[in-house]
């Protein structure tokens, strides 16, 4: 698997009785990002396992066994999704165990960890995600454009992003693009929902490190630009507002109040996070290594904030001089400080979006057709990819990832060797959804 | 700003009555119109709407709100036939009372009689609850948290979310109970002392919303737990959920009767 070796596995789907990996071609010069080649291996339900030389693929190949293929080789199988089959926690004989969930002590979604501590020290988690899961895959074969964009706003926490994938996925196997201002007041909404998210995951560190004072003001203006996406789209997280060729509506979203809150975040954010309490509680906390972030294949906010420096919007050619921001701590802080560059960053595109949408129709029905295609859009958490096949208006085929999916595991090695009660912190800093993994 | 409002409200909070109603910008609950209901609309409506809210049998036409996501489509397409409730009061404690029924002959609103309220061993000064989501994606979660923030601050009312189902009076429940969540769910309401009320927040805790159907969710929380008020929206508002949480202590009264505020 030469490509694999040179790029990294995007993802890895069922296709009829084989299935089919994605590689994106390694990363360097521009253009690179955006690239993808497929691969299509096995047969007759079986294909060869590829998860001991590539961990990223890992839960993909789990989640393939359950649904009915073998993974030749596997190095250690158990369910993803699945409860109803045996699971067995790894054991480890001289540590105490401390099992916590499903059912969370915050407002938070339903999973299991279960920690081997050696005192108060993290030796070893084991995270256990299905609780969440709704068959939503099963869902959606034989579904029509709207049907399917319902199920896929419900995959993960961020809307915007899956219907953008979904949308640009159907258009692409029809070998069409949406008009230019669609694809305007998508990314419009795109970079509002990620400066809502990021706010949300900083004000949720203020509020577990007990710095009341920044999880209120970073809270308030959150609150303030949800109002405004609720302007832009018609729904306060985004939903109902992408479809297959355009968008269904334009908002009018006050631009001078974004700038506004803009402007008061980047004075807020940059004193909030040099506080010296929150220097002490993040700083050298739940780090995760460029070489774990890069062989696990994390993505996101969570890679970048250990040195990978790689962002699908970089190769998107609507936004103009972007740069991905890069942090090299790979701590609690380093996430910390990448949510608040990226929030800002997020609002000047969502602004500049606005100010210059092109003229011409919100939507347009795309021609009759059939295809297939893969879409990719960088999500505030991370790439969501979805791959459609469409014949006579509806899809036959469709598979997506959510990217709290690709870095779970990036929560497993940042505790290690870290205290018990740090674990909400850790947890908080990657903020990953449940549902989006579970599916 | 007066310093009496300062006091009385803080300097962000908003007051009761601004937090039950529906943001200007946005749409509201959809309200039929029975005059505007002609065929040609009814079967326009039917085929429009993509989560088939609006269905016809024997000479009624309804729309259950349980089911509608607030898309807006069918009131912009037909404005003759679908208002729009402005008011996020909609917390109720039937499952009926969140379909409006039109009797095509008659051309009115059938009643479906007044609502029972909640049991009285609910009423209390304060109430502590705890939030259990159940496959829902996180977004109905981020609801009920927002319910404290400066803008809703939940707390001036007396509500206040705890850790524990042992220390709570009330199960607020997000999601279409995913089957592997189920027993968790049970679990939690059996942990809870009595007396405990449990409200479903959310179409998807009401009937599963668009996962109903999915042989992995049950398609509502009350096939697993009993439900005293349900809050319908997707996801519903910090408003409606707060209307909710006062209707199950009693401070107000149902408004939403037959799917129609009255």
């Amino acid at each position: 698997m030469e490509a694999l070796r040179e790029g990294r596995p995007v993802a890895l789907f069922p296709y009829g009785d084989r299935v089919l990996l994605w590689v994106e071609r390694p990363e360097g010069q521009k253009g690179a990002l955006g690239l993808t080649e497929a691969f299509l291996l096995g047969e007759r339900r079986r294909f060869p396992s590829l998860a001991a030389e590539f961990p990223a693929l890992d839960w993909f190949e789990r989640a393939l066994w359950e649904r009915g293929f073998e993974p030749v080789g596997h190095p250690g199988l158990k369910p993803l999704r699945r409860h109803d089959l045996p699971y067995t926690f790894r054991e480890f004989p001289l540590l105490h165990e401390v099992p916590v969930g499903p059912v969370h002590a915050g407002i938070i979604e339903p999973g299991h960890f279960r920690f081997s501590v050696l005192g108060e020290r993290i030796v070893h988690l084991e995270i256990r995600l299905g609780y969440q899961h709704r068959g939503l895959l099963s869902l959606m074969p034989g579904k029509g454009a709207e049907a399917a964009l319902l199920l896929v706003e419900r995959a993960g926490s961020e809307p915007v992003a899956h219907a953008m994938a979904f949308a640009e996925a159907w258009e692409r196997a029809l070998g069409w693009e949406a008009p230019p201002r669609a694809q305007y007041l998508r990314r419009a909404a795109l970079e509002l929902e990620r400066a809502f998210g990021h706010l949300g995951h900083l004000a949720g560190l203020f509020t577990d490190i007990g710095y009341a004072y920044g999880a209120t003001q970073v809270g308030r203006i959150r609150a303030l630009l949800q109002g405004e996406l609720d302007r832009l789209t018609g729904h306060r997280y985004g939903r109902n507002f992408l479809r297959v060729g355009g968008v269904w509506r334009e908002g009018q979203p006050d631009l001078e109040a974004i700038a506004a809150y803009r402007e008061e975040l980047a004075r807020l954010l940059p004193r909030l996070l040099k506080n010296p309490q929150v220097l002490d509680r993040m700083r050298y906390v739940g780090v995760v290594r460029k070489a774990e972030a890069l062989a696990l294949g994390f993505v996101g906010p969570t890679a970048r904030a250990s040195g990978v420096g790689r962002d699908l919007r970089q190769d998107d050619p609507l936004y103009p001089d972007f740069t991905a921001v890069v942090r090299q701590g790979g701590d609690v802080l380093s996430r910390a400080q990448v949510y608040a560059e990226e929030s800002l960053k997020a609002l000047d595109y969502a602004l500049f979006f606005l100010r210059h949408l092109p003229a011409g129709p919100l939507a347009l029905d795309p021609p009759p057709g059939e295809g297939e295609a893969l879409a990719r859009v960088e999500a505030g958490r991370g790439e969501v990819v979805w791959f459609v096949r469409v014949e006579a208006g509806k899809e036959v085929m469709a598979e997506g990832v959510d990217p709290s999916f690709k870095n779970w595991r990036a929560l497993e090695l940042a505790v290690r060797g870290e205290g018990l009660p740090d674990f909400p912190l850790c947890n908080k800093s990657f903020d990953l959804s449940y549902a989006g993994s579970d599916l | 700003m007066s310093l009496m409002h300062t006091l009385k409200v803080g300097r962000l909070a908003r007051k009761l009555e601004e937090i039950l109603k529906v943001p200007q910008h946005a749409f509201g609950y959809p309200l039929l119109k029975p005059a505007g209901l002609t065929s040609r609309v009814r079967e326009g409506l039917i085929h429009l709407c993509p989560v088939g809210a609006f269905t016809e049998r024997e000479g009624i036409f309804s729309l259950d709100l349980a089911r509608c996501v607030g898309c807006g489509r069918c009131a912009l397409a037909y404005p003759e036939a679908v208002g729009e409730m402005r008011s996020l009061e909609v917390a109720v404690t039937r499952k009926e009372d969140l379909v409006q029924r039109v009797d095509l002959e008659r051309g009115g609103f059938l009643d479906p009689g007044p609502p029972s309220s909640p049991r009285t061993e609910l009423r209390l000064p304060t109430l502590a609850f705890r939030e259990v989501s159940v496959g829902d994606t996180g977004l109905a979660d981020s609801k009920v948290a927002l319910l404290g923030n400066p803008f809703n601050d939940m707390g001036r009312f007396g509500f206040q979310v705890v850790a524990s189902p042992r220390h709570a009076d009330a199960l607020l429940v997000t999601g279409p109970v995913s089957r592997n969540v189920a027993e968790a769910l049970r679990r939690t309401y059996e942990a809870m002392p009595e007396p405990k009320g449990v409200v479903a927040v959310g179409n998807e805790a009401i009937s599963g919303g668009v996962f109903a159907g999915s042989p992995q969710v049950l398609s509502g929380v009350d096939q697993v737990v009993p439900v005293d008020v349900y809050v319908p929206g997707d996801p519903p508002r910090p408003g409606a959920i707060l209307h909710g949480l006062m209707l199950l202590v009693g401070r107000v009264t149902q408004r939403l009767v037959g799917g129609v505020l009255r």
